[in-house]
């Protein structure tokens, strides 16, 4: 009967310890598609400024609505937060939405920086200056890329594995 | 007044200005901005400045001032977060906005080539409210009709900066596109197409207009005058052009392509008086042409806005009839020679109200 409840708790810490390493992996999986797909969205946003001369509120709407998610989710909520009409500046509102928006993706603090500077000059100057300020978030969003490439492939696998291994080290410590 | 423009107000302002007395805020005609300087408020033909706690006063000391950062949430609130678009506004130094407000901005500009490109580094904004007067039209749309074609005659509108003119032909398109004529019956509305430079007729806003310009309306927004009017003749088929300011050569030639084909012009123009219009050599040229048939001056008062009409075609016609005359009375032929002919101006006078 012991033996019966001690085999099923190491199973538990076993297929708990996996799903950790599992997720964390998915994290490291997750992180470069998703600057990609902000960076694409972005390049979206550049057409409706620099071509259509869209009204930011609007072409932040029309970018959100045709974007992946998570980017269209956060471009969404900086659109909403703007159309509050309360007097905030676009960059307050922008940089409120991607903070509240920001846990519930994989990106980290790098992109967020590069996603908050460019927050503080959309729709204040003409559309040059738009152009060469989203030119080079894309440039910086594409270096963050690469460098959550070059960790998923060294961690990616890795935590998978230490995830397992470490709860089978658990498991051997309390048996 | 306040109300219309207030959602593009940073709140410390709008709250500045809610504090002034009711009166002065049912005359607001212009908010003046400026940056670190003394707020002034345009109220009922006479300037004051405001202060903080809601009071007029003629000299600028003790005055509310608004600050760098409001300023700067004015202009993004009154560009829809949207400098980018609103360039050629920029370079034309103001910016139209929904319910035809015009804003007018100083600051220091951006040169390209020697041009003006861009205004940057904005510190002084002028709030112009627009009011649209609906039915100012009433009393002289009876004296611009064209029986014949049961329409409004081509006319001339003049009068000096602020007498009205703009919302005296918005008022007049409004009455043709609905069909309402004094006096008559069976009349229909006319196709109106109105090109709206500075789209202050009409106050577009993405392509759709804020003021009622009427069903049987069309409007070309923020375009040249001359090409817009060709472009409305040629593809939308107006029976009545309504133009803004009109006064350039290029004016000239579209003006007198409408009326070839057909369309009644409705055009105002910049001058104090109908004299100092007819001496500009681009209306002086129209009027010789007989391009228009009637002449509006536009005078605001105390009691409202005064117009009053000069028949051109009657002068035109007189004119004709006194050189006609002359020879023969050169001749000595005809003692009764016809009246002795007015100058036009006065002549107009005679049919003004």
């Amino acid at each position: 009967m012991r033996m019966l409840v001690k085999l099923i708790g190491a199973a538990l810490v076993l297929f708990a310890g996996t799903l950790i390493g599992f997720l964390q992996a998915a994290r490291y999986a997750d992180r470069p598609k998703q600057i990609r797909q902000l960076s694409s969205s972005l390049q979206r946003l550049e057409t409706e400024i620099v071509y259509g001369r869209t009204p930011l509120p609007d072409a932040l709407r029309t970018t959100a609505a045709s974007a992946e998610q998570p980017a269209g989710r956060l471009l969404q909520s900086a659109a909403d937060e703007l159309s509050l009409g309360d007097g905030r500046t676009f960059r307050e509102c922008w940089e409120a939405a991607m903070r509240s928006g920001w846990p519930s993706t994989s990106m980290r603090a790098p992109e967020l920086n590069v996603t908050l500077r460019l927050g503080s000059t959309l729709g204040i100057s003409d559309k040059d200056d738009q152009l060469k300020h989203l030119r080079l978030a894309a440039v910086q969003l594409k270096a963050e890329e690469d460098a959550a490439k070059d960790e998923q492939s060294k961690y990616e696998k890795m935590s998978r594995s230490l995830g397992l291994l470490l709860a089978a080290l658990v498991v051997i410590l309390m048996v | 007044m306040l109300e219309r423009v207030a959602y593009l107000l940073p709140p410390e302002l709008s709250e500045v200005l809610a504090r002034l007395p009711a009166s002065v805020l049912a005359g607001l005609e212009e908010i003046r901005i400026r940056e670190n300087r003394p707020l002034e408020v345009w109220t009922g033909g006479g300037s004051a400045f405001v202060t903080s706690g809601g009071l007029l006063n003629n000299s600028p000391d003790g005055a509310f001032k608004p600050s760098a950062d409001m300023c700067r949430r004015l202009l993004e609130r009154m560009t829809n977060h949207s400098v980018y678009a609103m360039e050629e506004e920029l370079r034309r130094g103001y910016i139209t906005v929904e319910g035809g407000h015009r804003i007018g901005l100083a600051g220091r500009t951006v040169l390209e080539e020697g041009k003006v490109r861009s205004i940057r580094d904005i510190g002084g904004f002028n709030v112009r409210i627009a009011r649209d007067a609906a039915g100012v039209s009433l009393n002289t749309l009876p004296m611009l009709i064209d029986r014949a074609r049961q329409s409004i005659a081509s006319t001339l509108i003049v009068g000096a900066p602020r007498q009205g003119k703009t919302t005296f032909i918005r008022d007049l398109a409004r009455a043709v596109s609905y069909g309402k004529w004094p006096n008559t019956s069976g009349w229909t509305g006319r196709k109106v197409g109105i090109v709206d430079e500075r789209s202050e007729i009409a106050a577009c806003v993405r392509g759709v207009p804020t003021f009622d310009v009427g069903p049987r309306t069309d409007v070309m927004d923020a375009c040249p005058k001359a090409e817009g009017m060709m472009m409305m003749i040629r593809s939308m088929s107006p029976e009545v052009l309504v133009v803004d300011e009109i006064g350039r050569d290029e004016d000239v030639e579209a003006i007198r392509e409408a009326v070839r084909a057909g369309v009644a012009v409705v055009a105002t123009a910049h001058a104090g008086g109908w004299q100092e219009a007819a001496a500009r050599p681009a209306i002086r040229r129209l009027l010789q042409d007989n391009a228009f048939a009637r002449g509006v001056v536009l005078k605001r008062s105390e009691a409202g806005l005064a117009a009053r009409v000069i028949d051109l075609e009657l002068v035109a016609g007189q004119n004709a009839a006194s050189t006609a005359s002359s020879p023969a009375r050169a001749a000595g032929h005809s003692p009764a020679a016809p009246r002795e002919p007015t100058s036009w101006p006065a002549a107009g006078d005679a049919n003004a109200r």
